[in-house]
C-alpha cells in the first residue's frame, strides 16, 4: 500500500513538473482582401517617373507617379499603406547576381537618394490607411506601379505622394 | 479459460528494485543523457530568449541606412535626436523630458586593471535618458557613473572572460587608452544589454574624438508602435535613416543564430539516438535474464499485452526518475550558467520548455527502450522459452 502511494506521488510530482508553469502567448491577426477602393484597372493618365517628380512637383499638386517598389531592405512600412517607389530608371540587381534582396538598389545606391519618393495610400479624410499596402493593394517589392494623389514637399527636396490610387502595371 | 488482465502494478516497481546494481546504472546512464539534453536546449533558450526579452516593444531604434543590422557600423548626425524630437509627435515624454536617447555603440578591446579579463568588450556611451527608454535597466549595486567612470552590466565578466571580482565597484578597467572606474553594476531581466559597459556620451565621444551618435533609441507612448517614425526616416530620404522597432530589431538578430540553432537541435536529436541505444541495450540484458519468468507468467494466464505493459512501466519509471533527477540537477546547476557568444553573453535557461523537451525526450528513451527486447522476448512459444536458461 506504501509502495503504491509513493509510486503514485512519484508520477504526480513528475506530472506536476511537466506541466510547470510555460507562459502564455496570444497573437492576433487581421485577413484582409484587396480593397478595390484604392486599387484601380486602368492605368493613370501622364504618369511620370519619380526622379522628374522630385524635381517638378510642387506642393498640394496632384501628380501621377510610376516606379518601381524599392528603395531599401525594406521598402514596406509594417502594418500602414505606405511604402517607397523608385525611378524606373535606376538599375537593380539582376536576377543572375544573386542579391537576395534586389529591391534595395544596393549596386546603385548613390542613385536611389534623388530618385525615391514615399508614397502613402490616404483615405477621404487624408488618413494613411492603418493596413500593410502588401495585404491591401496586393502589391510586393519591385512591382512597377502607378500611383496618383497629392504630392508634398519639404525644404530637402523629399518627395512624398498622399496616393488615392494604385496601378500594378508589372 | 481465465485470462487475467494486468499485471499488477507494484510487479514493475518489485522487479526494479530485485536488481539494485542495474537500476542504478540505467538510471545513472539515462539521467546523464537527460542532462545533456537539458544542457543543449537550455544553451538554445537562452540564446532565443537573450534576444527576445532585449527588445521592448514601446522601443524604437533609429540607425543609418548603410549599416544593414549592424549597428555598431551605423553613424548618424548629433542633430538627429533634436530633430526626432521636433518632429514627431507619439513619443513618450515627462515633466518635459522626451524619452529620446542619443547613443554611441562600439566593440572595442577591454582590460580589467589585473588583466585576468582582456577581450572584446561593448560598450556604450548614453545620457541620464537611457534608463528611461531601456526600461528594464537597473542599477543592482553602486550608482550611475560620472566623469572617468563606467558602470557594467552583470554578464561583463564572462564576456570579458574574467572574474566577477575582477569588475567589482572601485575597480579600473582601460579601453581606447584610457582607463575608467566602475561605479555600478546593472542587470536588464536577461536583456543584451548587461554584457555591455556603459558610460557618459560626451565623455566616450571625446575620448574616441567622435562627434556622431551611432543610434538614437526612442521610447513611444503606449501604444503608438514605430510606423510615424518609420515614415518619417523614409520620407526624410536626405538624412539617410532607418527606424526599426527594438523587438524586431533583435527578431533580425535571431536569424543569424539559425544555424547554431539548428546545430543545437541536431546534438537533441543525435544525444537521444545515443540514450535509446543505451537503454535499448540495458533493456535486452534485463528481459533476456527474464524470459522463464515471463514465459510463467503467460502460463499463469496473463496475456502477452499485460507482460508488455508491465515491461513498458519499467523502462517509464526509470526514465521517469531519471528525468526528474536530471531536471533537478539542471535546474540548480545549469540553469542560469553565463556563456559568452560573438554579441555578448547570455544565461542558459532551463524555463519550461526546455523542462518539457528534456523529460519528454526521457519518457521516449523509456518507452523505445523498452518495447523492442520486450517483443522479443514475448515472441517465443511459452513451452520453448520455459526450459530457457
Amino acid at each position: 500500500m506504501v509502495l503504491r502511494f509513493c509510486v503514485w506521488a512519484f508520477f504526480g510530482s513528475f506530472a506536476i513538473g511537466m506541466v510547470g508553469c510555460g507562459q502564455q502567448q496570444v497573437s492576433t491577426s487581421t485577413g484582409s482582401s484587396l480593397n478595390r477602393a484604392y486599387v484601380t484597372k486602368t492605368e493613370p493618365a501622364g504618369a511620370i517617373p519619380v526622379g522628374e517628380a522630385r524635381s517638378s512637383a510642387k506642393s498640394d499638386e496632384h501628380v501621377v507617379l510610376v516606379g518601381h517598389i524599392g528603395g531599401s531592405a525594406k521598402p514596406f512600412v509594417d502594418g500602414i499603406a505606405a511604402f517607397t517607389v523608385v525611378d524606373p530608371k535606376v538599375p537593380y540587381c539582376a536576377a543572375k547576381e544573386g542579391c537576395p534582396t534586389p529591391w534595395d538598389y544596393c549596386c546603385e545606391q548613390g542613385q536611389v537618394k534623388d530618385n525615391i519618393a514615399l508614397v502613402q495610400i490616404v483615405d477621404d479624410a487624408g488618413k494613411t490607411i492603418a493596413e500593410d499596402a502588401r495585404k491591401l493593394l496586393g502589391v510586393k517589392e519591385l512591382n512597377l506601379v502607378v500611383v496618383s494623389g497629392k504630392a508634398q514637399r519639404d525644404e530637402a527636396g523629399n518627395l512624398t505622394l498622399l496616393a488615392d490610387k494604385v496601378f500594378l502595371k508589372k | 479459460m481465465f485470462r487475467r488482465r494486468f499485471l499488477p502494478w507494484d510487479y514493475g516497481v518489485r522487479n526494479l528494485m530485485r536488481r539494485p546494481s542495474r537500476t542504478v546504472l540505467t538510471l545513472g546512464a539515462l539521467s546523464v543523457v537527460i542532462l545533456l539534453v537539458f544542457v543543449v536546449v537550455g544553451f538554445i533558450r537562452g540564446l532565443e530568449q537573450s534576444l527576445s526579452i532585449s527588445g521592448d516593444p514601446s522601443a524604437v531604434l533609429i540607425y543609418s541606412m548603410g549599416a544593414e543590422d549592424n549597428i555598431e557600423n551605423s553613424s548618424i548626425a548629433a542633430r538627429t535626436p533634436g530633430l526626432m524630437s521636433a518632429s514627431l509627435s507619439g513619443i513618450q515624454n515627462r515633466f518635459s523630458v522626451s524619452y529620446v536617447s542619443p547613443e554611441l555603440y562600439l566593440g572595442t578591446r577591454v582590460t580589467t586593471i589585473d588583466a585576468q579579463g582582456s577581450g572584446l568588450g561593448l560598450v556604450r556611451g548614453v545620457s541620464t535618458v537611457a534608463p528611461l527608454v531601456r526600461r528594464n535597466v537597473k542599477i543592482v549595486e553602486g550608482e550611475w557613473p560620472k566623469l572617468g567612470e563606467v558602470m557594467v552590466g552583470r554578464l561583463v565578466a564572462t564576456k570579458l572572460g574574467s572574474s566577477p571580482s575582477s569588475l567589482a565597484i572601485g575597480n579600473e578597467i582601460e579601453f581606447e587608452k584610457h582607463r575608467w572606474r566602475i561605479s555600478g553594476v546593472f542587470t536588464a531581466l536577461g536583456a543584451a544589454f548587461e554584457s555591455e559597459i556603459w558610460c557618459l556620451l560626451p565623455e566616450l565621444q571625446q575620448v574616441l574624438k567622435r562627434q556622431d551618435l551611432s543610434l538614437v533609441s526612442i521610447l513611444m507612448k503606449p501604444g503608438v508602435g514605430s510606423q510615424g517614425v518609420e515614415i518619417f526616416c523614409k520620407q526624410r530620404t536626405d538624412l539617410e535613416l532607418q527606424a526599426i522597432s527594438e523587438t524586431a530589431y533583435y527578431q533580425s538578430l535571431q536569424k543569424h543564430y539559425k544555424p547554431m540553432r539548428m546545430l543545437g537541435w541536431l546534438v537533441v536529436l543525435l544525444l537521444a539516438g545515443a540514450g535509446v541505444f543505451a537503454g535499448l541495450n540495458m533493456m535486452y540484458g534485463a528481459v533476456t535474464g527474464r524470459i522463464r519468468e515471463l514465459a510463467t507468467l503467460q502460463a499463469m494466464g496473463y496475456r502477452r499485452r499485460a507482460i508488455l505493459v508491465s515491461i513498458l512501466q519499467e523502462g517509464l519509471l526509470l526514465s521517469a526518475a531519471g528525468s526528474l533527477i536530471a531536471g533537478v540537477i539542471a535546474l540548480i546547476f545549469v540553469n542560469g550558467v553565463a556563456v559568452r557568444f560573438t554579441m555578448g553573453a547570455f544565461s542558459l535557461r532551463v524555463d519550461s520548455v526546455a523542462l518539457l523537451i528534456g523529460c519528454g525526450v526521457g519518457l521516449l528513451l523509456g518507452v523505445a527502450g523498452a518495447i523492442p527486447p520486450a517483443l522479443k522476448a514475448l515472441r517465443e512459444p511459452v513451452a520453448q522459452s520455459l526450459k530457457a536458461i
